[in-house]
């Protein structure tokens, strides 16, 4: 059947283990250990060999395979806040179901409560544990609808570790993650390799809390005598007693710093040190090598910033004065002089360049030929001060502006003369444009009234002689055909009337022609 | 740990409700529980009479049935009953393995035995009584009973 893998009781928690790690191996306690390097009996075991550790690596004796081997929280054990639904509790464990599965008499059960109370039934008699209805085990059993696993996983519990001091309080869904990855307080083994009992979460990295208990309290050859002054201490302590306090312990004199070679007991030392000239200058020495120090520290960012500074700066100034700023094709102290390179190609008023003060450079020397070598004389121009400096970019730059003035004043007059001369030749065209169009406006009119005068004449006459052709010889049809031309006829006639008598006829038949 | 797990369960249950007539004497550990039944109604063979139930679990509880007998003392006779033998040894289907079904409980066990006295009016014992107290040497649950009899 698919029962699920059973959980392992404690104790067969080192089988189960897989195979271990040996830089998980190396046991946390250092200082509780080395006394045990002098005297073996009670001590604890050491930090085995790498070839102990190989031989060791049987799957029977490794236990750290895992940092964390936690077993999952077992979900009928877990308290819940509240008394649940009674119609979601499982009738074989009597806690709400976990994992439920249904049969198809609509009985529901754990999904392992299922599997234990059908361990004993043989597989093809299998029934229902409510109703002893058979079960056909090729299809069940079924999945449960998803509102009932929603409303399990909404359950509120507590966590398991709740008697150890974790207060967890979440929905069930939850429990397995906060077990496994998060609470504090699940128990995990103790990081010392043969260490066989748990820890929580919290105290992992604390190292073997247990064999510091077991050599404080329980170990019955937990104390021992100091090798040098015969006191009873714990052999926890033994260490920390010979380094720091331990009376007989011969120790070199304080002011071995500045050269004192005397070492005597630490008893001793005291009456030594009352003498001893180096050691009453030592800790004043110590004083001076840490201010040293401190001082070196705080040079080195500065030597660093004054570095950053000093490039920034000579950036700076190569940006304001470029190495080729002696070129001639900055129209530096005269821009009208007709001599200069840099005007041969330019328009009648010049473009001086702004980003440089004309005035302010010392005359060049003749000698130096600047359109040749115009990158070798990056000095910047002496000055005999800034103010200096100032004044005569202030002067130039009013030059300039004056200059430029000058020019737009001439431009702006000479625009409005072009602008007054165009403008009076656009008039006269406008004139003469008019005048033609009049001309061919009434010629247009005369036209017009000429050909509606013609259309009259010919109609009057064709008119009248179908009016009477169809008098004489034809029926009614005819008849009424008659009496519309002649309606039209006459209004045209009536039109043609009005303007008759301003036309002469001798016209009409060129006209005909023309249209 | 399967069966302590349910039974803490049931307990807890029991110590916060009873049905009537029902009442629990001893669970001092999850192998052996004692309760006393008593019949409600007025049959007079069991009439001013209370009977005490022991219940032993054993670790597969409750896939397997508890094993349950009428205890005999001073103040607690064996009721009569033509299914249950004088030793206190009751024949009853729900208590075999192949009657139990871990869904029943402590308390629907009670119930049932309450309900299988209410409902008999014959004042006997099972066929063969004698000779079964005498000889019998095997725990309740490892007896074959025959479930001849389905009228009570």
């Amino acid at each position: 059947m698919s029962s699920p893998e059973p959980i392992p009781p404690p104790n067969d928690r080192r089988s189960s283990r897989a195979s271990s790690n040996a830089s998980l191996a190396v046991p946390t306690l250092d200082n509780t250990r080395e006394p045990v390097e002098l005297l073996v009996v009670g001590g604890p075991p050491s930090t085995p060999s790498p070839l102990a550790l190989r031989a060791s690596n049987s799957p029977s004796s490794n236990r750290r395979k895992s940092r964390i081997a936690k077993l999952p929280p077992d979900v009928h054990l877990l308290e819940y806040l509240s008394a649940c639904d009674s119609n979601l509790i499982c009738l074989i464990c009597h806690s709400p179901f976990d994992k439920p599965v249904q049969l198809a008499c609509e009985h529901f059960f754990c999904r392992e409560c299922l599997d234990h109370a059908w361990d004993a039934q043989h597989d093809a008699q299998k029934t229902c544990p409510t109703c002893r209805g058979r079960v056909d085990t090729t299809r069940e059993p079924l999945p449960v609808p998803k509102i009932i696993a929603t409303m399990l996983d909404e359950l509120v519990v507590k966590c398991p570790n709740t008697k150890s001091g974790c207060d967890w309080i979440e929905q069930r869904v939850n429990v397995h993650d906060h077990v496994l990855l998060y609470c504090e307080y699940t128990l995990v083994d103790c990081p010392d390799f043969d260490c066989h009992l748990y820890i929580t979460q919290k105290d992992f990295h604390k190292g073997c809390l247990h064999y510091t208990e077991h050599q404080r309290t329980t170990c019955p050859n937990r104390s021992t005598a100091c090798p040098h002054c015969s006191v009873e201490l714990l052999r926890l302590e033994l260490n920390a007693h010979v380094k720091d306090i331990c009376p007989k312990v011969i120790v070199p004199c304080p002011g071995t710093l500045v050269g004192c070679t005397v070492a005597v007991e630490r008893a001793d030392l005291a009456g030594h040190a009352k003498g001893c000239s180096m050691a009453i200058m030592a800790p004043y020495f110590r004083d001076q090598q840490a201010r040293i120090e401190r001082s070196e520290a705080r040079l080195e960012p500065l030597s660093r910033k004054v570095g950053i500074l000093e490039d920034g700066l000579s950036k700076i100034t190569n940006m304001l004065y470029p190495p080729n700023a002696n070129d001639s094709s900055f129209p530096v102290t005269n821009p009208l002089d007709p001599n200069s390179d840099a005007f041969t190609t330019a328009p009648l008023v010049p473009t001086p360049d702004f980003r440089l003060p004309p005035a302010s450079f010392p005359p060049v020397p003749p000698s130096h030929d600047t359109s040749q070598t115009p990158l070798t004389n990056p000095t910047p121009p002496p000055f005999d001060s800034q103010i200096h400096h100032l004044l005569t970019l202030h002067g130039s730059l009013r030059d300039e502006v004056s200059r430029i003035a000058n020019a737009l004043t001439d431009y702006e007059g000479r625009t409005n003369m072009m602008i007054i001369n165009e403008n009076q030749r656009v008039k006269d065209e406008m004139l003469h444009t008019n005048a033609a169009i009049n001309g061919m406006r009434m010629q247009l009119h005369w036209l017009v009234s000429a050909t509606l005068q013609q259309r009259t004449g010919s109609t009057n006459s064709t008119g009248n002689s179908t009016s009477r052709a169809g008098g004489s010889t034809d029926s009614n049809a005819s008849g009424t055909q008659g009496t519309n031309s002649n309606l039209g006829s006459r209004s045209a006639g009536a039109s043609a009337t009005l303007h008759l008598p301003l036309r002469r006829l001798s016209d009409s038949t060129r006209q005909n022609t023309k249209l | 740990m399967f069966a302590s797990k349910r039974l803490s369960k049931e307990l807890s249950k029991l110590h916060d409700k009873l049905p009537p007539g029902i009442t629990l004497i001893k669970a001092d550990d999850f192998t052996e529980w004692l309760m006393d039944i008593r019949v409600i109604d007025s049959n007079p063979l069991y009439q001013d009479e209370v009977y005490r139930l022991k219940f032993v679990f054993s670790q597969t509880y409750p896939i397997e049935a508890p094993e349950v007998v009428f205890v005999k003392d001073e103040d607690h006779p064996i009721p009569w009953h033509p299914h249950v033998y004088s030793n206190g040894i009751i024949c009853l289907d729900l208590l075999d393995r192949q009657g139990w079904s871990p869904v029943h409980n402590v308390e629907s066990v009670c119930v049932s035995l309450q309900s299988m006295l209410t409902s008999n009016t014959k004042q006997e014992r099972p066929p063969g009584d004698e000779h079964f107290v005498k000889h019998n040497k095997q725990r309740p649950k490892d007896i074959n009973f025959v479930f001849h009899d389905n009228q009570v």
